[in-house]
């Protein structure tokens, strides 16, 4: 264990830790659009700046990519980190204009208009309100191993879709990519059989249906590649069941098992 | 191009460090541009996401997803030649090579090829020449002050004969 101080707080933490999380841990936000934990550091949208005031490279650096070392003394709302956040949230309301949440933190900082040309797209896939973090990108490939989305293009035309703005077949439905991202930019709609993936070229992944109840509940292609990871007794025991008859079927195991009663499959 | 041909390309390529950018040019510089049936099977041959190279292929400009023609004609569209008359350009250009443009890509660009394949009209940004705008070039060939009078006599230097259709 070794000790930061984050705005003058002294803060317990493993050395090498990302100083972001750490500051999480002892309530202090900083804010963030592109920072997730279960994903490799990245980067990309620069809110959560935070100044260097004693330890490591003094001077002004992004918190998500800062591994702590003993003595590391920062400031995350010093004057010139707020002039920084101001500036760039101008620049997120111009691009994404249709996002609550960026307007929400825009106001946080006192920033109700922006300079810039907004960017408007007509009939935009991502609502005008993707900022480009990539979360979804990273989540989709780096956690469910999949990748069906991918930035496409470069510069101010630079957008996130699937490859030839085609349906895709790999996508699994999962929702993973809306989960996370940051501005409520991703479109998702269940209609009966299918879930749509508005944002990814209306890409359709079909519904399971409950084996007990007969209610559509999850996408087909997720279930089975979760289901696959599982030993085969939990598998058997879950296998097409909706959360409710889950919990009940569970339940019924729970009460089985502990009457001593052997395990009968349902 | 044949699944087999796609074979030994890739068996070029030893080292996975700069082999998908490597294995692509390749193919670019083969087909004249990036077939998406053959980007779909070199995903699947590498194990890689399609989408990751879609990204590739969309970001350098050096990549093209569609085939051109065996003349590639690109007009300047960067500030200074838009002021000094690039889109009276295109416009002369569309007449004479024949090619509608009532569609342009995402990004505004355009790619236009003629029915036969000879020419595919195209535009970009700053070509770095502004002093000479408006600016064309065809193939390797960059062209300086052109006027609409000018296009037919560039156009002939490179086998065109008259109006295609
Ligand atoms: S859609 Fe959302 S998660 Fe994906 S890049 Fe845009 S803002 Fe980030
Ligand atoms: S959260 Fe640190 S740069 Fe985006
Ligand atoms: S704008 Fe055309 S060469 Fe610069």
């Amino acid at each position: 264990m070794i000790q930061v101080i984050i705005d003058g707080k002294t803060c317990a933490a493993e050395e090498g830790e990302i100083l972001l999380a750490v500051a999480r841990r002892n309530g202090i936000d900083i804010p963030s659009f592109c920072y997730e934990e279960a994903l490799a550091p990245y980067g990309a949208c620069r809110m959560c700046l935070v100044e260097v005031v004693k330890g490591g490279r003094e001077g002004i650096t992004t918190s998500c990519t800062l591994q702590v070392t003993e003595g590391l003394d920062v400031l995350t709302e010093s004057p010139e980190i707020i002039r920084l956040r101001k500036a760039l949230l101008e620049l997120y309301l111009a691009q994404a204009p249709r996002s609550e949440s960026i307007r929400a933190l825009a106001a946080r900082y006192g920033v109700t208009r922006t300079r810039f040309t907004k960017k408007t797209v007509r009939d935009d896939p991502l609502q005008n309100r993707c900022i480009l973090c990539g979360l979804c990108v990273r989540v989709c490939r780096d956690v469910m191993g999949v990748g069906a989305i991918n930035y496409i293009g470069r510069g101010q035309f630079t957008e996130i879709n699937t490859p030839f703005f085609e349906e895709n077949e790999t996508c699994q439905g999962c929702g993973a990519c809306a989960e996370v991202c940051p501005t409520g930019a991703i479109a998702i709609e269940d209609i009966a059989p299918n879930r749509i993936m508005k944002s990814w070229s209306g890409t359709k992944v079909p519904l399971k249906t409950c084996q007990s109840c007969g209610r559509y509940f999850a996408p087909s292609p997720f279930v089975d590649n979760t289901l696959e990871k599982l030993d085969t007794a939990l598998k058997a025991a879950l296998q097409d069941l909706c959360p409710d008859c889950k919990r009940k079927e569970m339940t019924r195991q729970a009460i089985l098992l502990s009457t001593g009663t052997p395990l009968p499959m349902k | 191009m044949e699944p087999q041909r796609l074979e030994e390309i890739i068996g070029r390529y030893p080292t996975p460090t700069g082999k998908i950018l490597g294995i692509l040019e390749h193919i670019q510089r083969e087909m004249g541009y990036l077939p998406k049936d053959v980007l779909k099977l070199l995903a699947k041959r590498l194990e890689l996401p399609l989408s990751e190279l879609y990204s590739i292929a969309t970001f350098y400009s050096f990549f093209t997803l569609e085939a051109l023609g065996r003349h590639v004609v690109t007009v300047c569209m960067g500030t200074a030649c838009h002021v000094k008359g690039a889109p009276e350009l295109v416009a002369s250009l569309k007449h004479h090579l024949g090619v509608e443009m009532d569609e342009t890509t995402r990004d505004g660009k355009f790619l236009l090829t003629t029915d036969d394949g000879e020419y595919t009209l195209t535009s970009a940004r700053c070509f770095g020449a502004c002093s000479m705008a408006p600016v064309l070039r065809v193939d390797n060939k960059i062209f300086g002050y052109v006027t609409p009078e000018r296009i037919p006599s560039i156009l002939k230097q490179f086998g065109w004969e008259g109006n295609h259709h």
